[in-house]
């Protein structure tokens, strides 16, 4: 099966320091990709490479999504695009009205497909459901966004996020930390809600915790900036019990 | 009128310059203060030099019978119009402060020695419109505002002007707040291509157990300065918040004094700037806590954003205390939109310049909704995005 994103080569600095090296992958249209690795491996630079974050410089490699090499497209029309990234840290932005920032992403995303845009109304009742599902009450949406938010809302808000801008390349960095049971059970009935046989996951994880409630397809191995391993996920269970050292370069 | 020939000029002078007498002790604090200059302390970052030079028409201040209207009505200093039952009236200035720091202040009560006396004596709301006419003109005058014991009063300042160039307003209120009033004052400004500029110089007393509220939200272009002292007594509390958005070469922003006389009397002062072009923001603000204010607390903040590199933030928080036993902070930020934030709102797809309004209105909103009526709150969101909007077309 065709891939909705290759990755070829990624090499890509922080600063003077040169994490990524190397680093191939290819995401399959409908599966979950997840990406486990130690400290430092690279995981979060490979995530904030994906949607074109300020710090990461690519330095070499290319990332291709849909056929079409996007390292050098502004964040927001990766979005646009439909690749999204829950934040690992949401930032709070004190007086922006969440409703309201979340109208204003999801009309630009309409906007850009030719569709037309959603006034308050329509906004707020696709808006409901959502929110029940997430165990998120009403007036988060009428906060500002992320302002004064437990670690678990601020996820929670991150997903409800997905759940309305539909994305088709969805990075989850390290989404289950900080989170409680229930939080953790919320937030991975959202992304199993996501999942339509067509959507691509990047889990980005620590630990197997979350993917026991987020089956992957695959699982890839980030170690000094390069994949080097990709197995099933029976993989988990030998990571689990040996460590990443324990892993050989394939 | 040529207000430069002020400069350096002796009692007799002044008299004879103004044309007044009986008037010396005013005078006295005029010449003692100087005409301010560039060199002026609290004048240095303000092209005052530039409000100054023009030869002014002075103006005839006849008083009219007002007609009656929803809000107090002034025209080019002169009340047209007034609430049913609204106490106002043309009197001497009985409380002039002898020791205010700007010397416009005296010019202005020495220009106008009729001041517009309102009383506030209920549990009202007033609006108060500025309205200014005249091209070419020197407009002076100066509101009594006087808030009754107990009451709990609202004021709306707003300033429209017709298509008028070259004029200069020197207006300021001297505001009385008896004891246990609350006094709450809301002043908007949005001043593009306004055709005036405009030195405000206000006095405020607070006394025993009152409560002063004063919110400006300045927006736009233009050379506007205002010039603020607040007295408080025992147990009184001011709450002053300045919004500061500027473009083009406009250079405006607020020196003030705030001065804690009464022991466990409180003050907040909050200056939230929003810096484009080559424009010049200015806070110059100082908290003086007398021998007498023990307990005093007082909090004072800056927080500028530059939105062009061409834009400067004159940041001047200071305190001068001469007791221990108190309270106080002060400081000053100003730097760029928060990379991270516009990062956030990029990764959803929102485009940079979108991104950047969504920011700097946020950053404004803050301080906007602190106005309780929810009216006024949308009208002055909607001035401030009418003008952030038109600046960043």
């Amino acid at each position: 099966m065709s891939s909705v994103m290759k990755i070829e080569n990624l090499q890509a600095k922080i600063g003077d320091k040169q994490i990524l090296k190397g680093l191939n992958l290819e995401l399959e249209p409908g599966k979950v990709h997840a990406i486990m690795g130690p400290n430092g491996a690279g995981k979060s630079t490979l995530s904030k490479a994906l949607v074109g974050h300020y710090d990461v410089e690519l330095t070499g490699g290319d990332i291709i999504y849909k056929g079409k090499n996007i390292n050098e497209m502004e964040p927001e029309e990766r979005a646009l695009e439909g690749i999204f990234l829950s934040f690992q840290h949401p930032v709070e932005i004190p007086g922006v009205n969440n409703a309201y920032f979340l109208r204003t992403a999801l009309n630009a995303k309409r906007k850009h497909e030719g569709k037309e845009e959603l006034n308050a109304a329509e906004f707020l009742r696709l808006m409901r459901d959502h929110l029940e599902m997430l165990g998120m009450k009403s007036d988060m949406i009428s906060r500002s966004l992320n302002e004064g938010f437990s670690g678990g809302e601020k996820k929670r808000n991150e997903i409800l996020q997905m759940l309305i801008l539909e994305p088709e390349v969805i990075i989850l960095d390290e989404i289950d930390s900080g989170l409680d049971i229930d939080a953790l059970r919320a937030v991975s009935e959202g992304i199993n809600k996501m999942k339509d046989g067509k959507r691509s996951f990047l889990v980005i994880t620590h630990y197997s915790r979350i993917l026991d409630y987020i089956e992957p397809d695959y699982i890839h191995v980030l170690k000094d900036g390069r994949i080097i391993k990709t197995a099933g996920p029976e993989l988990v269970a030998q990571l689990e019990e040996h460590g990443y050292d324990a892993i050989e370069e394939e | 009128m040529n207000l430069l020939e002020l400069k350096n000029k002796n009692l007799q002078e002044v008299n004879a310059l103004l044309g007044i007498k009986d008037r010396d002790i005013l005078v006295e604090r005029f010449c003692a203060l100087g005409l301010p200059s560039k060199k002026s302390e609290e004048y240095r970052y303000f092209d005052v030099k530039k409000l100054l030079e023009p030869e002014y028409k002075t103006l005839n201040y006849v008083p009219k019978t007002p007609k009656t209207s929803d809000k107090v009505e002034i025209v080019d200093g002169v009340v047209i119009a007034l609430p049913k039952g609204m106490r106002v009236y043309n009197d001497a200035c009985q409380m002039i402060d002898m020791d205010h720091f700007d010397p416009l202040y005296y010019l202005g009560h020495l220009l106008s020695p009729q001041t517009i006396k309102i009383e506030l004596d209920g549990d009202v709301e007033v609006e108060i419109e500025h309205r200014f006419t005249k091209s070419d003109a020197l407009i002076n005058y100066r509101i009594v505002l006087y808030n009754q014991a107990n009451r709990h009063a609202t004021v709306y300042e707003n300033f429209i002007s017709d298509d008028i160039e070259n004029t200069l307003v020197l207006y300021g209120y001297d505001m009385h707040l008896a004891q246990d009033s609350t006094l709450r004052v809301v002043k908007m400004q949005s001043m593009q291509d306004a055709g005036y500029g405009m030195v405000a110089s206000h006095k405020v007393n607070v006394a025993k157990n009152a409560n002063a509220i004063l919110k400006s939200f300045d927006l736009g272009g233009d050379q506007a300065l205002q010039l603020l002292k607040v007295e408080l007594a025992e147990r009184a509390h001011v709450d002053a918040g300045h919004l500061l958005y500027l473009n083009e070469d406009s250079k405006r922003g607020t020196v003030s004094q705030i001065v804690h006389v009464g022991e466990h009397s409180t003050s907040k002062q909050e200056a939230k700037n929003i810096l484009d072009g080559k424009s010049r923001g200015i806070f110059d603000a100082l908290i003086r806590v007398e021998h007498s204010a023990k307990y005093t607390k007082a909090e004072q903040n800056s927080k500028a954003i530059l939105l062009h590199e061409d834009a400067y933030m004159a940041a001047k928080p200071q305190l001068e205390i001469y007791i221990d036993e108190l309270e106080a902070s002060h400081g000053a930020t100003t730097g760029q939109l928060d990379r991270k934030q516009l990062f956030y709102l990029q990764s959803r797809g929102i485009s940079y310049t979108e991104a950047r309004k969504m920011l700097v209105i946020a950053f404004a909103n803050t301080l906007i909704e602190q106005v309780k009526d929810t009216r006024q709150q949308e009208r002055i969101k909607a001035s401030f995005e009418e003008a952030f909007y038109k600046g960043n077309m």
